[in-house]
């Protein structure tokens, strides 16, 4: 008898979400990881949110997972990015008190009665006949299990370069994993190394900050999960300066010494996140760039230097703190720094996060390439109910890239692979405008209460929600209002006038809507965008419809993309080794033209390349469950 | 099924058009079936025509000692493969025989389109150019050629390249503003974006605009003659053609059945229908006749209306006035050599006419020039690219929409995701003509361009 159903190495945001999950769908757990003082640790920017990572966390939320729930619980500073914008793009973000961040989610952790800690390193994966089989820990002792989802983030032969400085770590402080790595690379997966950064930090008491323009949250603050109502903790400032002349000279003058720009690192780093070496190397015409300052924490000296990461020595470090005005006094308790570190390439997976190799055995989080929190966040969350319910013999939870940003995260991953880290942004979201943290509960709530995930108060929640929500469609579609001109007409109508709001309409009697003390802003945003893009929606449906219909063509999975005619090798080679599962995934790796698509299509509808198998229609990724407007 | 790794051999020139034919291998076994089927075989230069003869064939040896090969090592050939071309004499027998003599050394025949199909699975040429390849080969008319060429050439790609190069920037700048709001600054002004959305739209407008002038050039169109009994409706179809196709008497109702020829008019490639005269009759047959040519006219393009300027015009002959006076005409008026009993100027408005006499003109240049004039309708072919093929119109007409939507929407302006969202929809339609581009390449192209991130 195995001692647990799952076992998640890594209790990093990838790890706390799959293990959560797993255990309350009721799963016996394992969450192995280095020390119990690191889980959920945020070793870069304090921050939770962002432009389509927002999105992510509010899906996370939906399906039951935790990350939203937690930041609500700790975050210092919250904003709406892109209000001036329409509400498909709205996306929140907030700065949290980041120890206070692990404790909760450990808290949260500690409280799941199925989920057992392993303080330990996990070292080798066992394999039995094809299948996972346990973990071995580096210390001794084998835990048997019947998954193993592995969320160890940047450790992986991970290496930090502070000038010439080199040291084998995880994270600053913590040691590197190199027999997990082995372990892994001896099953066959293939490889890539990334690098990533992260600035130096500074003592709040030696700053300066009335040099600084100020830069405030919103009031009031807006939560990321649909169960929280008010956010009571105390609100903090970040604050925005702007790097000068001096500062690129020195740049320029020490850039002989960045590990960036000496060979040293060979790792690809993020391109949206440029360190500050490349910013003032590959674009000499900006004259200046932001940069904010944010405290990490309600009752902490931290101070995080926003847009400042770099890799360069100490010394020249701390020159360059002291060269931004008004950080002249500046005492830095820590230097930036650049991690290299090994990640298997993601097209090694299905969409579920289970490896193609070898059965249970699930990746998820940076390992698998991406970058950022929130990313991390949310394929733990599938990981850890695919891990589940493949040890129960169940269908996976599979999400479209026509329901949510996560659906984007796990196609792109894994029909593209990797080539530099990945992170979500609005523009991967095709159907964008139908993806909204309006509707993130709509589109995902029923889907996290199939697979167990969400809690019967969120349930009865959301109900109530959905039900507000559809009478208040029902009511705008119905009521006729007067507008300015006097002319009558039916609010569904007015909505679709610029200038006419939703709130408005509400208020100036007329349209009486239902709308939750603690929920305005989502019920509102939720039935007035239905009316207002009405036209938009209907034609991105259309677009869903037409991807469908490539999406349903099922490629089998012994299909010889050798014996399609005019695919040159490189395309038979990707293809093969990613093996899409329908013709819409194979559109979509790397290299496959139009043409190429066209020509499969034809071979695996008269199954050509498959030998006995024939092609069936593929049911489609998840079903739509987006409300649309009538 | 065949494969990839196949090699491939076929006649690349079109069946029976005598001078010189050329035989193409292309496959990774190539050069080898060429060393092993010529005599200079295995010394063949890169890119060098070598003039050589077939070997292992005694009884053509004469015949194909003649033959000049070359040699274009991948990836720098049509298909983008090993590639060899065998040019003899144009003998169809002869070609046959070089291309058995290829198969024995180990090629397998062509698919028909194989040689593009290759060539575009290995990106030598773009979709449009692969179509062209389609119509160049089939063109009938010397125009039908330059415009299936200038698409080869990638005219056609290289303006909606441009359109689309530009959509493409454009985008990326938009997506970036929202990608990152918080650094402080548009990456695309919106008065700037709304005018800049409107001049792609009239660009895309532009193509189309030249896109039935192409599309006539491409599928040409059905004319038919029509008129009273012994007008000259047949001596007309005769001296369009060129030949005397159908028969001539002076017997009032000849013509009895539709006749169906096709002839290059102008550069055009028209479909011409003799039928028979219009007039009441009580003769099955003829009747029948009739009620054809009536059916000719409903789905003819043009009309050319003969009348004979030698009789009166009756009843029948304003009839046949009145019924084509909606369609796209031209008034033949003929018998000009004989004395006239009423004045073309007694027409007055009835469009385009052409005074001849079609017993004396053996080429009837004013007709000719009338009915081209009436169907290029003013939309004479520029020396702009131009767009023929069907599909590539739908396209560009699905992607001017969708701009003219996000212009509207700019001068409105709405925010960068809804703009997008058109932008997005007329990419789409432009990239489906020439090839793909994805979100990456987007994000590729606003890393390179800004400055971005914390
Ligand atoms: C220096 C640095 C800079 C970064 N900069 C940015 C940035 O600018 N922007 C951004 O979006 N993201 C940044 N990140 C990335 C972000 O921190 C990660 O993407 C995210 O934390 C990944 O989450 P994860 O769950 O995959 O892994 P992690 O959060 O790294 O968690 C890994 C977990 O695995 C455990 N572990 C490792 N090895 C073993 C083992 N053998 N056995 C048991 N447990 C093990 C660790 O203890 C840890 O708990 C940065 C990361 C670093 C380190
Ligand atoms: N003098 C003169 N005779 C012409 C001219 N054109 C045609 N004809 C004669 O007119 C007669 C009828 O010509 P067709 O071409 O057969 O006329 P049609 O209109 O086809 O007649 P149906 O087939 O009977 O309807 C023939 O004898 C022609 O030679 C012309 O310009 N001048
Ligand atoms: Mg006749």
């Amino acid at each position: 008898m195995d001692q647990y159903d799952v076992i998640v190495v890594g209790a990093g945001h990838a790890g706390c979400e799959a293990a959560y999950a797993a255990a309350r769908i009721g799963a016996r757990v394992g969450l192995c990881t280095l020390s119990d003082a690191t889980v959920a640790h945020m070793p870069c920017n304090p921050a939770v949110g962002g432009t389509a990572k927002g999105h992510l966390v509010r899906e996370i939320d939906a399906l039951g997972g935790l990350m939203g729930l937690a930041i609500d619980a700790v975050g210092i500073q919250f904003k709406l990015l892109n209000l001036s914008r329409g509400p498909a793009v709205w996306s929140p973000r907030a700065q949290a008190d980041k120890k206070l961040y692990g404790a909760w989610m450990k808290q949260a952790l500690d409280r799941e009665p199925g989920l057992d800690w392993i303080i330990g390193r996990a070292g080798r994966i066992l394999v039995e006949r094809g299948r996972v089989a346990g973990v071995a820990l580096e210390e001794g002792g084998r835990i048997g299990c019947r998954a193993v989802v592995v969320t160890t983030g940047t450790f992986l032969n991970g290496l930090i370069h502070v000038g010439p400085e080199t040291r084998a770590a995880g994270r600053a402080g913590e040691p590197a994993s190199h027999a997990l790595a082995e372990s892994l690379k001896s099953l066959g997966f293939r490889w890539g190394r990334l690098k990533t950064g992260t600035p130096p930090r500074l003592d709040r008491r030696s700053i300066d900050f009335s040099r600084f323009e100020p830069a405030p949250g919103d009031e009031p603050p807006v939560p990321f999960s649909f169960m929280t109502e008010a956010i009571d903790r105390p609100q903090v400032l970040c604050h925005l300066l702007y790097t000068t002349g001096r500062v690129a000279d020195i740049v320029r003058r020490h850039i002989g010494r960045s590990p960036l720009y000496n060979g040293q690192i060979s790792g690809i780093g993020p391109r949206y996140c440029p360190s500050l070496e490349d910013k003032i190397m590959r674009f000499p015409d900006r004259e200046r760039h932001q940069i904010f300052l944010e405290p990490e924490g309600l009752d902490v000296d931290e101070t995080y230097v926003n847009g400042y990461s770099m890799s360069l020595p100490r010394d020249v470090q701390a020159e360059l703190v002291r060269a931004l005005p008004g950080l002249e006094d500046a005492v830095m308790l820590r230097p930036g720094y650049a991690v290299e570190y090994d990640f298997v390439q993601p097209t090694e997976l299905y969409p579920t996060f289970e490896t193609k190799r070898i059965g249970g055995l699930f990746l998820a989080g940076q390992v698998n390439g991406t970058s950022g929190y929130e990313e991390a966040a949310a394929q733990g969350l599938l990981a850890g109910i695919n891990a589940v319910r493949r040890t129960r013999g169940r269908e996976p939870l599979v999400i479209g890239r026509d329901e949510a940003y996560t659906g984007v995260l796990a196609d792109d991953l894994t029909t593209r692979g990797c080539l530099e880290p990945y992170r979500m942004f609005t523009s991967r979201a095709e159907h964008r405008l139908l993806l909204r943290i309006d509707n993130a509960d709509l589109r995902l709530t029923p889907r996290g209460r199939e697979v167990g995930l969400v809690s019967d108060a969120r349930w009865a929640r959301f109900e109530r929600r959905r039900e507000r929500y559809e009478r208040n469609r029902a009511r705008v579609r119905r009521t006729t209002v007067a507008l300015d001109g006097g002319k009558r007409l039916r609010a569904a109508q007015a909505l679709r006038r610029p200038e006419v709001r939703l709130e408005r309409l509400a208020a100036q009697g007329g349209l009486a809507l239902e709308i939750a003390p603690g929920e305005r802003h989502i019920d509102l945003a939720s039935v007035e965008t239905e009316f207002k893009y009405a036209g938009y929606l209907d034609r991105q449906q259309a677009a869903i419809a037409r991807a469908r219909r490539q999406e349903g063509l099922r490629i089998p999975g012994d299909f010889r993309y050798a014996g399609v005619p005019g695919l040159s090798r490189e395309m038979v080679e990707r293809l093969s080794a990613t093996r899409p599962a329908t013709l819409g995934q194979a559109a979509r790796v790397p290299g496959v033209t139009p043409a190429a698509v066209a020509v499969i299509g034809a071979h695996v509808g008269r199954g050509a390349g498959s030998g006995p198998h024939a092609a069936a229609p593929a049911p489609t990724p998840g079903e739509n469950r987006q409300p649309t407007s009538t | 099924m065949y494969s990839p790794d196949d090699t491939i051999v076929a006649v690349a020139t079109p069946p029976g058009r005598g001078g010189i034919g050329v035989v193409r291998v292309s496959g990774p076994a190539a050069a080898a079936a060429a060393g092993a089927i010529l005599r200079a075989g295995h010394d063949l230069q890169p890119r060098r025509a070598t003039l050589t003869s077939v070997v292992g064939a005694p009884d053509l040896e004469r015949a194909l000692d003649q033959v000049v090969a070359t040699y274009f090592p991948a990836p720098a050939s049509y298909t983008g493969e090993d590639v060899v071309e065998i040019s003899g004499h144009g003998s169809p027998v002869l070609l046959r025989q070089i291309v058995e003599a290829v198969v024995r050394a180990g090629a397998r025949l062509a698919e028909p389109g194989e040689f593009t199909l290759r060539a575009f699975l290995n990106g030598r040429m773009d979709l449009v150019q692969a179509e062209a390849v389609a119509d160049l080969i089939e063109a009938v008319t010397p125009l039908q050629a330059r415009v299936a060429f200038d698409q080869l050439e990638g005219t056609v790609t290289a303006a909606i390249g441009a359109i689309d190069a530009a959509l493409f920037d454009l985008s990326a700048r938009l997506e970036a503003s929202i990608d990152f709001p918080e650094e402080g600054y548009h990456f695309a002004e919106p008065a700037a974006v709304a005018a800049e959305t409107r001049s792609l739209q009239q660009r895309a407008q532009a193509l189309l605009a030249g896109a039935r002038a192409g599309r006539l050039v491409r599928e040409g169109r059905q004319v038919v003659i029509l008129g009273k009994p012994n007008v000259g409706k047949s001596t007309l179809f005769n001296r369009l053609l060129g030949a005397p196709r159908a028969i001539v008497t002076d017997v009032p109702g000849t013509t009895r059945d539709l006749l169906t020829e096709t002839a290059e008019v102008e550069g055009l490639p028209l479909t011409l229908v003799d039928t028979a005269g219009i007039r009441r009759t009580a003769d099955a047959v003829e009747s029948e006749g009739v009620a054809r040519a009536r059916g000719a006219l409903q789905v003819a393009a043009a009309v050319l209306l003969v009348l004979d300027r030698s009789r009166p015009l009756d009843d029948e002959d304003l009839a046949l006035l009145h019924e084509t006076a909606a369609a796209d005409r031209v008034i033949v008026v003929n018998k000009a050599d004989r004395p006239p009993v009423w004045d073309a100027a007694d027409l007055q408005d009835a469009g385009p006419r052409v005074t001849v006499s079609l017993r004396d003109e053996a080429d009837p240049a004013g007709v000719r020039r009338a009915l081209a004039e009436l169907l290029w309708a003013g939309e004479p072919l520029r020396d702009t690219p131009t767009l023929s093929n069907l599909r590539h119109i739908v396209l560009v007409e699905r992607a001017a929409a969708a701009l003219a939507r996000a212009a509207d929407a700019a001068d409105a302006a709405a925010p960068e995701e809804l703009l997008l969202a058109d932008l997005q929809d007329a990419r789409a339609a432009l990239e489906e003509v020439t090839g793909k581009r994805t979100a990456d390449d987007v994000l590729q192209r606003i890393f390179t361009r800004f400055c971005i991130g914390k």
